[in-house]
C-alpha cells in the first residue's frame, strides 16, 4: 500500500518531518484545492511533537499484521504523524496511602500507568518536582488506569486497583522497582475503584462503580478468587462508589458515593443477548453521599447511617480517611476542590466540621486523602495539578499548605484525562469536546 | 473543551463537571449539535442522556435529561444526533439496542424506535452515528467470539428486531477492539476508531460474579496497554455503500495513533482534519484525501 498519500503540499509538509521519501503515488490535485490546502497548513502546519512522533514512526518495524506495508492493500494513508497532540507526559497523582512505621508515600498514577513512592517527608517549597524514591511502571506491572491504592507497612507491600484497561488488583512489595510484574494479582470486576485492608480481619474491601457493590476478598487472595462476601442492592444506597475505608476499629465500612444509579445488565461481548432479564428499574441521579455498613454486611442490607444532603457540600467525593484519634472521617471532594472532614458519628444531612478551601490551599481537583496521626498532617493527592499538599491534620479554611510534593515543574498544566474514550467537534467555537 | 489548534500538554479552556451537572466520571460518548449548539453525552451510569447549551461550563445543570422508566434505558455508552430529524440516538449495550428519541425528549418519556433482538445482531454496542442525507443509522458493535463484529448499517427508519441493510466486519476487515464511528456528512465516508486489532479480551466478572469458566492467560502473556505493534490500532475509514469483510479504503496507524489508542474519533469538515483521542490524549490528523470520495481496495484510488 502507498504508506502516505495525501495530496502534494500536506505529504511535503509530512514527509519532511518524516524524513522519508516522497510517495510516488501521491495524489495531484488541480490548484484551486492545492490553494486551499496550503492555506490550512500555513495556519496549522507540523511543530516539533508531531516531529518526534513523525520519527518514531521511521523506526517501526514493519513486522506483519496492522503495521505491515501490504495492510490494507491499495488504501489511501498509512504511518501518518499527526500535526497536532495533546497529551501530558507527567504522571499524575490520584490515590494515596501513607505508611507512617517506614515512613513511606505511595501514590497510583492514572495518566502515566504507575505507582509512584516517596519518603514520607517528601515536599517543602520548591517549584521543581521531586523524584520518587521508587517507582513501579511497564508493560509488566499490569498497570492501567490506576485508582485506589492501599498499604501494608508490616508486609511492606502496597496494592492498587486497575478501575479500566485491566480489572486486576495488583501487589508490589517494597523492594519491587522499573518495570516489574506483581507479586500477586486478583481479577476483580470491572470498574473497581478503591481497595481498603482490614489487617485483622486479613481481609480486603474493593468499591465496585458499576455494579453499586462493595466486594471482600481475604487479603491474600490471588488469580480469580471469588468474593468472600459482596454488599449491593437498592436497600445499600450504594450509588457510583468510590472511596471506600474498612473501620475495623468500629466494625463498619465507610463509603463515598458520586450518587449515579443505575441496574446494570450484562454488556460485554461475551454475555448472550439477552434483553429480557425481569423487572426494569430505570436509573436515578442522587446527591453524593457517605455511606456506613456493617463491616460483616452480605448482600442487599441498608446502610447504618449516611451522611447526606445540601448542608454536607458533598461534590462528587473521592477518596476518603479516618482519624481514629479525632474520630473524625476526611474526604476528598473533587467537585469543588475542598476536603471535608465529618465527625464519624454524624447522620443525615450534617455540616462538615472543618473545609479546606480555597485560592491559598493549592487544591485542585482532589481525589484522595490520608490523614498521618503520627505526625499531625494530612495530605491530598490533586489530580488537576500535578501536586499533592501537606497540612497540619487540623487545618481548616483558605489556608496554605504546610509544603507541596510535585510531579512536575510548577503551573504543569494537565489534561485532565482519565481513559477519554469519544470526541466531537464544536463547528461554532471551533473546539474539540472530550468526554472524560 | 480544547480549542481547535490546542498543541501539547495543555489544560482544557472549558470544563462542565460538578454534581449539578448529573454527569459522571464514566462517559463514553459525545454528540455536537451544530444546528441548535448543544451537547449531548450519555451518562452510563445513571441511565440517562443529558444535553447542556453548547457553550456550557462549570457546574451547570443539562438543559434536557432523559431518564427513566419509560425510556427502558440502562447503560447508554454512545450517542448520536441528527438534527435534520431531530431524533436524539443512543447505543445500550446493556439494552443491546440502538434507541432513538425525539431531540426535544426531556424526563422520562418513551422512545420513538428501537432497535433490537436476534435479527439485529447487535451487542456491545460501543459507536453509533446518523446519515440524515443517506438515510442510514450505524452501529458499532461486537462479538466476543470474532463472529458479528463490526460496523451495522441500518436504514434509518429500521425499528424493532430487523437485519441490517449492510455489514462489514470479517477476518480481511481487522475489525475487533473498536469504539466510536463519525460520518463525514458530505462524501458519506464512515471513520471507524478501533483501539487494538486483538478481539475485547473476555472480563472475569459477569457484573460482579465471577464469570464460570474463566481462566486467567499466561503470565507471559503482554495484556498491557503497551500492546504489541502488530495488534495495534488505527482509524478505519470506509466508503458509505461498503459492504461485507472488506479491508478499510483509507486509514491511519502507526505510533501516531497508538499514542491516542484510537478509542474516539471526530470530524472537522471544514478544515479536513480528523481528531483521534484515546488512552490519555488526543491527535489532529490533517488529510483531506480522507474527505473525497474513496475508491474501492483495488483501484487506483484517484479522485473520481
Amino acid at each position: 500500500m502507498r504508506r502516505i498519500l495525501i495530496s502534494t503540499a500536506a505529504a511535503t509538509c509530512i514527509l519532511l518531518f518524516a524524513g522519508g521519501e516522497r510517495s510516488p503515488q501521491a495524489n495531484t490535485d488541480g490548484p484551486s484545492e492545492m490553494t486551499a490546502l496550503d492555506d490550512l497548513l500555513a495556519e496549522d502546519c507540523i511543530d516539533e511533537v508531531a516531529t518526534g512522533i513523525a520519527q518514531a514512526a521511521r523506526r517501526l518495524p514493519q513486522e506483519g499484521g496492522v503495521t505491515s506495508d501490504e495492510w490494507p492493500p491499495n488504501a489511501i494513508g498509512g504511518v501518518i504523524p499527526p500535526i497536532r497532540s495533546v497529551s501530558d507526559p507527567f504522571p499524575t497523582f490520584d490515590g494515596i496511602a501513607l505508611d507512617t512505621v517506614n515512613d513511606k508515600v505511595i501514590f497510583s498514577d492514572e495518566n502515566r500507568h504507575s505507582l509512584l513512592v516517596y519518603d514520607r517527608t517528601a515536599g517543602g517549597a520548591s517549584n521543581d518536582p521531586a523524584e520518587p524514591v521508587q517507582y513501579v511502571f511497564g508493560p509488566k506491572t499490569k498497570l492501567g488506569f490506576i485508582a485506589g491504592v492501599e498499604v501494608d507497612p508490616v508486609r511492606k507491600e502496597f496494592y492498587t486497583v486497575n478501575n479500566d484497561s485491566g480489572d486486576l488488583l495488583t501487589v508490589f512489595s517494597y523492594g519491587d522497582h522499573g518495570n516489574v510484574q506483581p507479586r500477586r494479582s486478583l481479577t476483580l470486576p470491572h470498574q473497581s475503584w478503591d481497595v481498603s485492608l482490614a489487617p485483622k480481619r486479613d481481609e480486603m474491601a474493593i468499591t465496585v462503580q458499576q455494579s453499586n457493590a462493595i466486594s471482600f476478598y481475604k487479603r491474600g487472595a490471588t488469580g480469580t478468587a471469588a468474593p468472600i462476601r459482596t454488599i449491593r442492592g437498592l436497600a445499600t444506597e450504594l450509588e457510583d462508589p468510590h472511596g471506600v475505608y474498612f473501620d475495623e476499629a468500629h466494625n463498619e465500612i465507610i463509603t463515598a458515593n458520586h450518587g449515579n444509579w443505575t441496574q446494570i445488565r450484562p454488556y460485554s461481548p461475551y454475555d448472550p443477548q439477552t434483553t429480557d432479564v425481569g423487572e426494569y428499574k430505570s436509573g436515578a441521579f442522587h446527591p453524593s453521599a457517605i455511606t456506613f455498613h456493617a463491616a460483616d454486611a452480605n448482600g442487599d442490607v441498608p446502610p447504618l447511617r449516611t451522611i447526606e444532603g445540601d448542608l454536607t457540600g458533598l461534590n462528587w467525593p473521592m477518596g476518603i480517611d479516618v482519624d481514629q484519634t479525632r474520630d473524625e472521617i476526611a474526604v476528598a471532594n473533587y467537585g469543588d476542590s475542598s476536603v471535608r472532614v465529618f465527625r464519624r458519628g454524624d447522620r443525615g444531612n450534617a455540616q462538615a466540621v472543618r473545609v479546606i478551601r480555597g485560592a491559598l490551599t493549592q487544591i485542585v481537583g482532589p481525589v484522595s486523602v490520608a490523614i498521618d496521626t503520627k505526625n499531625d498532617e494530612l495530605w491530598v493527592a490533586n489530580y488537576g495539578d500535578h501536586t499533592a499538599s501537606v497540612f497540619p491534620r487540623t487545618a481548616s479554611g483558605n489556608v496554605r499548605p504546610k509544603r507541596v510534593l510535585r510531579n512536575a515543574p510548577k503551573d504543569t498544566p494537565t489534561c485532565g484525562f482519565t481513559n477519554a474514550s469519544a470526541a466531537a467537534y464544536d463547528t461554532k467555537r471551533d473546539a474539540i469536546l472530550v468526554p472524560n | 473543551m480544547f480549542a481547535r489548534l490546542a498543541n501539547g500538554n495543555v489544560a482544557p479552556s472549558r470544563v462542565i463537571e460538578g454534581q449539578a451537572t448529573n454527569l459522571s466520571r464514566t462517559m463514553h460518548g459525545i454528540a455536537y449539535d451544530e444546528i441548535n449548539d448543544e451537547i449531548i453525552i450519555p451518562v452510563a451510569l445513571s441511565g440517562a442522556v443529558l444535553v447542556f447549551k453548547g457553550d456550557a461550563k462549570g457546574e451547570v445543570p443539562p438543559v434536557r435529561a432523559i431518564q427513566g422508566t419509560r425510556t427502558r434505558l440502562v447503560r447508554p455508552h454512545t450517542v448520536a444526533v441528527d438534527p435534520v430529524n431531530n431524533e436524539i440516538l443512543t447505543a445500550d449495550p446493556s439494552m443491546r439496542a440502538i434507541v432513538v428519541f425525539d431531540r426535544m425528549a426531556s424526563g422520562n418519556v418513551a422512545p420513538k424506535r428501537v432497535i433490537s433482538g436476534p435479527k439485529t445482531g447487535l451487542l456491545d454496542i460501543v459507536g453509533l452515528a446518523a446519515d440524515p442525507i443517506r438515510n442510514v443509522i450505524i452501529g458499532a458493535s461486537r462479538k466476543g467470539n470474532g463472529d458479528q463484529v463490526g460496523l451495522f448499517i441500518f436504514d434509518r427508519l429500521a425499528n424493532g428486531d430487523v437485519a441490517p441493510k449492510a455489514f462489514i466486519g470479517g477476518p480481511k476487515s481487522k475489525l475487533a477492539h473498536f469504539r466510536q464511528v463519525a460520518i463525514d456528512p458530505g462524501t458519506g465516508n464512515i471513520f471507524l476508531a478501533q483501539q487494538n486489532t486483538r478481539m475485547k479480551q473476555m472480563e472475569a466478572y459477569v457484573l460482579d460474579k465471577p464469570r464460570e469458566g474463566f481462566k486467567l492467560k499466561d503470565e507471559d502473556d503482554d495484556d498491557s496497554d503497551s500492546g504489541r505493534l502488530d495488534t495495534m490500532g488505527f482509524v478505519a475509514v470506509y466508503a458509505p455503500d461498503d459492504n461485507g469483510d472488506i479491508p478499510p479504503r483509507a486509514i491511519i496507524k502507526g505510533p501516531g495513533i497508538r499514542l491516542a489508542g484510537a478509542a474516539g474519533v471526530a470530524l472537522n469538515t471544514k478544515k479536513k482534519e480528523i481528531i483521534a483521542v484515546g488512552g490519555n490524549g488526543f491527535q489532529t490528523f490533517l488529510l483531506p484525501d480522507f474527505f473525497r470520495a474513496l475508491k474501492k481496495p483495488g483501484s487506483t484510488n484517484q479522485q473520481p
